[in-house]
């Protein structure tokens, strides 16, 4: 097997697993009960929140355990109706419409929990204006934020701003310091105007954590959403770092755990498995980072012998070290896939229809590419399972593919080719 | 050189065993084969899915795995208006409407084989269980009269569900798994390598899945109570959510308590109320004349036929022929299918499918 999706999932480690394994079995018991080794339970529990919340330089009291990156994002998101309730109720109550900002290439957990939260507070009657408006930051044909296009719609109604840190279908990285400072200067402006309004930041880095030192503070930003399984961690498990003062919500309510916002037993020994992972990548950042890039190199100048010619997506200045998005324009994407996966090699397509209900990328749509584009794009992701010999191979066997099905293309009787969407979707 | 290297075979793919295997065989016929998925409408309600993209992911890999160029053809628009809107009009009628019949007859075998004609098919293919008659096997001409005929598996027969559909596509139509057993079909996809041969089969209309056809309604039709009425007695026995959502000798959903079963014996749409009796021999459960609208009629030996031919009806798909007489108004449009003995009167809105033997000679919708 040789398989090229890192982006979407990762084995857990052997160490990750490891730690895992008492937690099952033996220590196996609620963090909460009242008695000795409960206590010690609860204690191993603690330090290990605190060994992933040293990965982004946070304490781990300033971190919340959740059941993975989408529900982080949901959490972080519970700041605005509580930011809504603070600043619309009351004696002081706000009357101009509040807005979200988010870029537009936003994984579709941030997408959709934007959207439903701006529907939620938009009334049956449709005459009536909104109170919370959702505004798409635009990004340039790399992927990379548009500052300008940020700076025109950041504005004093502005409550909340959702940019991910490493986009998910390009790995470009964002210039949240830059973003971050923006949004410093928006603050001193409200409070020279005596208009008390926070801003919030949020950064989705599901993506980035194995191949980006991050560091909240220097990140500047109020909340941050990690997760395990993208790292060599088990599935399930997330974490969402909450910055002093940020009022949250929870989404789960019950016994009380992380400190209110996350009720549930404590998922012990998933915790136990993010805390080894993230510990572990942590430890061999740079030396992933180089690792990642040669094999990145070597597979991409074995794309370049392709009888079409690879156009490679991305911003080569900006982007995760991991990440090899690449279009062979007129080729369908989907078959290469089917195609490899008969040779056990396995990765993404950038447009994924089949498994995006048929919709076309909205990330590569927004960079500007062609129908075509889109539908003959492939996300390779590299990682833990691939080696400089199984890049070149993969390479090989990408090409070949590519060519098989250039062949089938322009060999043999074709039926009429109709022009179809970047899915392959035809309107009757 | 393969027979049919010059014709080219627009395939309806489901991702399921029987289109899969359709491609298989077609291929090896050395027919240009082109698959195609049809996206028909489906609404995506947290707990109510469809799942069409795994289906159309299967459909792509077995065309893939088999080197054949694969399209998908975006129907939704139409299907919603051709066969989801006829159902709910039908249902607000009163009626009980068979969705699958309507989608042969406008989508699979009218809006699919125009659009496959129009980007250059020769043919149409699909997965279902049926044959078609020619007079001539090589040469398909358009002069030719095709017939209709039931599968060779019996059990699995499919023509139910297609007597409505065209003669000119019916025509131009090849159902390459027609003449073999399911068992067999299984058998050889597995052999074949195609790795959906022991996926569940999709039954029932996709877009209703697995909620349930009176849980879909609902989402359309607002709840309405009305009296559920002892026919015998008169007696009100309890409440119901609205007429429109029972049918004709429906026996469970009844919010009736007590011991006995009790059966829709009929409806009154425009006073809502549902009649019902604890007596399965009540005489309106059961009849021996069915008036049909809207008939096809298939064949010639019914379609010039003397005023009373003895036939065979199916009430249900799969359920066994019975004998029966009959007799088509002049307009053609009607009909009246007796029987000797009495049978459990269907509901309203749906098919009988009249046959000749393993010829399907055309149907009717109860009036």
């Amino acid at each position: 097997m040789i398989y090229l999706d890192h982006a979407a999932a990762t084995p857990v480690s052997e160490k990750a697993l490891a730690r895992m394994l008492p937690y099952f079995s033996e220590q196996f018991f609620n963090p909460s009960s009242p008695y000795l080794p409960a206590n010690h339970l609860r204690q191993n529990y603690e330090y290990a929140k605190g060994q992933i919340a040293h990965t982004i330089g946070a304490k781990g009291n300033d971190i919340v355990i959740t059941a993975g990156a989408t529900e982080s994002i949901n959490l972080a998101f519970t700041a605005i109706p509580a930011l809504m309730n603070d600043i619309c109720v009351g004696k002081s109550g706000e009357k101009s419409t509040k807005n979200i900002l988010i870029l537009e290439i936003e994984h579709p957990s941030v997408r959709a929990t934007a959207r439903a939260l701006v529907e939620n507070f938009s009334g049956a009657d449709k005459n009536v204006k909104s109170p919370l408006e959702l505004r798409e930051i635009k990004v340039d044909k790399t992927g990379l934020i548009d500052l300008k296009d940020f700076r025109k719609k950041l504005d004093e109604n502005t409550i909340f701003v959702s940019v991910s840190l490493a986009n998910n279908e390009l790995g470009t990285i964002q210039p949240l310091a830059e973003i971050a400072e923006i949004i410093a200067r928006e603050r001193t402006k409200r409070l020279e105007s005596g208009k008390i309004i926070p801003v919030y930041l949020h950064s989705d880095a599901s993506q980035a954590l194995n191949l980006v030192d991050i560091s909240v503070a220097r990140l500047g930003v109020d909340l941050l959403t990690i997760n395990s399984a993208k790292v060599g961690g088990p599935k399930g498990v997330g974490a969402l770092y909450v910055g002093h003062g940020v009022k949250l919500r929870p989404l789960i309510y019950g016994g009380g755990q992380e400190v209110g916002l996350r009720s549930g037993t404590e998922n012990v020994p998933g915790v136990m498995g993010f805390a080894e992972a993230a510990t572990e990548t942590k430890g061999h950042l740079s030396g992933n980072r180089k690792k990642y890039e040669k094999m990145r190199q070597i597979l991409a100048k074995e794309l370049e012998k392709s009888p079409i010619s690879p156009l490679f997506l991305g911003n080569k200045k900006h982007q995760l070290a991991n990440f090899l998005p690449v279009s062979f324009p007129g080729v369908d994407a989907e078959r290469i896939i089917y195609k490899l996966e008969e040779k056990q090699v396995y990765l993404s397509t950038g447009a994924a229809c089949a498994a995006n209900k048929g919709a076309k990328s909205h990330v590569l749509t927004a960079i500007g590419l062609s129908d075509e584009e889109i539908a003959g794009s492939l996300r390779i992701s590299l990682g833990v399972l691939n080696t400089e010999e199984n890049a070149k191979e993969a390479g090989k066997l990408i090409v070949q593919a590519v060519s098989e099905e250039t062949q089938r293309v322009s060999g043999g009787k074709q039926a009429q080719q109709i022009k179809s969407d970047g899915c392959g979707v035809q309107n009757a | 050189m393969p027979k049919n290297q010059q014709k080219t075979v627009f395939l309806g793919m489901s991702g399921g065993v029987d289109s899969s295997l359709s491609a298989v065989l077609l291929k090896e016929q050395g027919y240009n084969v082109v698959g195609v998925y049809m996206k028909n409408w489906s609404r995506d309600l947290p707990g109510m899915k469809c799942p069409w993209a795994e289906d159309l992911a299967d459909a792509k890999r077995v065309a893939v795995k088999l080197g054949i160029d694969f399209r998908v053809f975006d129907f939704e628009t139409e299907y919603k208006q051709k066969v989801v809107d006829y159902m709910l009009a039908e249902f607000k009628k009163g009626n009980t409407p068979n969705p699958d019949i309507m989608c042969n007859q406008e989508i699979k075998f009218k809006l699919f084989y125009d659009v496959a004609m129009e980007q250059g098919a020769d043919l149409i293919a699909t997965g279902h269980y049926a044959r078609v008659g020619r007079e001539s096997e090589r040469e398909i001409t358009l002069s030719s009269r095709p017939t209709l005929l039931m599968a060779k598996d019996a059990n699995k027969d499919q023509t139910y569900f297609l007597y409505r559909i065209s003669e000119e596509a019916l025509n131009r139509t090849l159902f390459p798994v027609g003449d073999m057993l399911k068992t067999e079909v299984k058998k050889l996809a597995a052999e074949k390598g195609l790795d959906n041969a022991y996926k569940k089969e999709s039954m029932g209309v996709c877009f209703v899945g697995e909620v349930g056809m009176k849980d879909f309604l609902k989402e359309y039709i607002d709840i309405q109570p009305g009296e559920i009425i002892d026919v015998e007695t008169g007696k009100v026995l309890g409440m119901h959510e609205g007429a429109i959502f029972y049918t004709v000798g429906q026996r469970h959903g009844l919010n009736v308590g007590g011991g006995l079963p009790y059966y829709v014996v009929k409806k009154d749409i425009e006073k809502n109320l549902v009649y019902v009796s604890a007596n399965l021999n009540h005489q309106e459960l059961w009849t021996k004349k069915l008036e049909l609208k809207d008939v096809i009629l298939r064949d010639l030996m019914v379609m010039q036929g003397e005023q009373n031919t003895e036939i065979q009806v199916r009430l249900r798909h799969r359920a066994p022929l019975i004998p029966a007489q009959l007799e088509i108004e002049h307009n053609k449009n009607n009909a009246i299918v007796s029987f000797e003995k009495p049978i459990k009167t269907p509901a309203s809105g749906q098919s009988v499918v009249f046959y000749d033997s393993e010829v399907c000679l055309g149907g009717g919708i109860i009036r």
